[in-house]
């Protein structure tokens, strides 16, 4: 079975319901980690102070791993 | 949206510990309460991204840009923030545990018109993959090579490639040819080198 046909394409010309959006979020994820590293955030930017300052030392929260979505 | 509903939204926004369903459902909120003011807003940056790629991409701020109207007074920014009892402004603004950013006019030079997602509360409007994708081909190579914004180009390539995203690939050409952009035969061949990685075909490949 191709995987790819089951999972809820990000339309062009209508809305995606929120489940839907939901439902595609793994396969997304390990599409692109076939062409790229799974985390991609960048180390840094003018952000950073605030964010850091925020997130605990983090420029951000942490992110679920793929299985987990 | 009443105070209750705000409230109860909030709750649920500080909440979540997951990043991208947490800035969508703050993109949803602030949406919905500038909606109710008349003023239209979308999501650009890396949320965006993320909306399209899952790409463990986005930080912890949300980047919006008004779509209409193109400009809104500071006062009127403030009070609308001040529904969602925010800190800050008047252009950026802490919200449930987050930033919110909201810039000037949103820049789109592609035809394809912004996606949407019926999300919590109420319609997110984001910028098209169209216009990420050249955007970020751009920035990957200019002023200097930037690996973020290649990483972040393959993974759109990637998920559209792949059917997950509906992505127009003539008109992303046509605005990559563009004299704003001039970043076509870069772009082709990323998008060749992403479809060899995946053995699929680039919908370049002549």
């Amino acid at each position: 079975m191709n995987s790819e046909k089951t999972v809820p394409i990000i339309p062009k010309d209508r809305p995606i319901r929120w489940e839907e959006w939901l439902m595609g979020r793994r396969a997304r994820r390990q599409t692109g980690n076939r062409v790229a590293p799974e985390l991609i955030r960048r180390p840094g930017s003018s952000s950073d102070p605030r964010l850091r300052k925020l997130f605990n030392g983090q420029r951000g929260l942490p992110f679920k791993k793929s299985e987990e979505l | 949206m009443n105070t209750d509903q705000i409230q109860r939204a909030l709750a649920d926004i500080a909440a979540e510990s997951d990043p991208p369903i947490k800035l969508l459902k703050l993109a949803s909120l602030v949406s919905a309460v500038f909606r109710e003011r008349g003023v239209e807003l979308v999501v650009v940056g890396g949320s965006a991204i993320e909306f399209y790629t899952e790409g463990a991409y986005v930080s912890g701020d949300l980047d919006m840009c008004l779509v209409s109207p193109s400009r809104l007074d500071l006062r009127t920014r403030q009070e609308i923030m001040g529904r969602l009892g925010a800190v800050g402004g008047p252009r950026s603004w802490q919200v449930a545990g987050q930033y919110v950013d909201i810039l000037g006019e949103v820049e789109t030079l592609t035809r394809s018109g912004f996606r949407e997602l019926q999300a919590p509360y109420g319609p997110v409007r984001l910028v098209s993959p169209e216009d990420l994708l050249v955007e970020r081909v751009l920035i990957s190579v200019y002023p200097q090579r930037h690996e973020p914004a290649e990483l972040c180009a393959r993974k759109l390539i990637a998920v559209a490639l792949s059917g997950q995203v509906e992505l127009d690939w003539a008109e992303v050409r046509r605005v990559a040819e563009r004299p704003e952009y001039r970043i076509f035969p870069a772009l082709e061949k990323l998008v060749a080198e992403v479809a060899r990685e995946l053995g699929k075909d680039s919908p370049y490949h002549s």
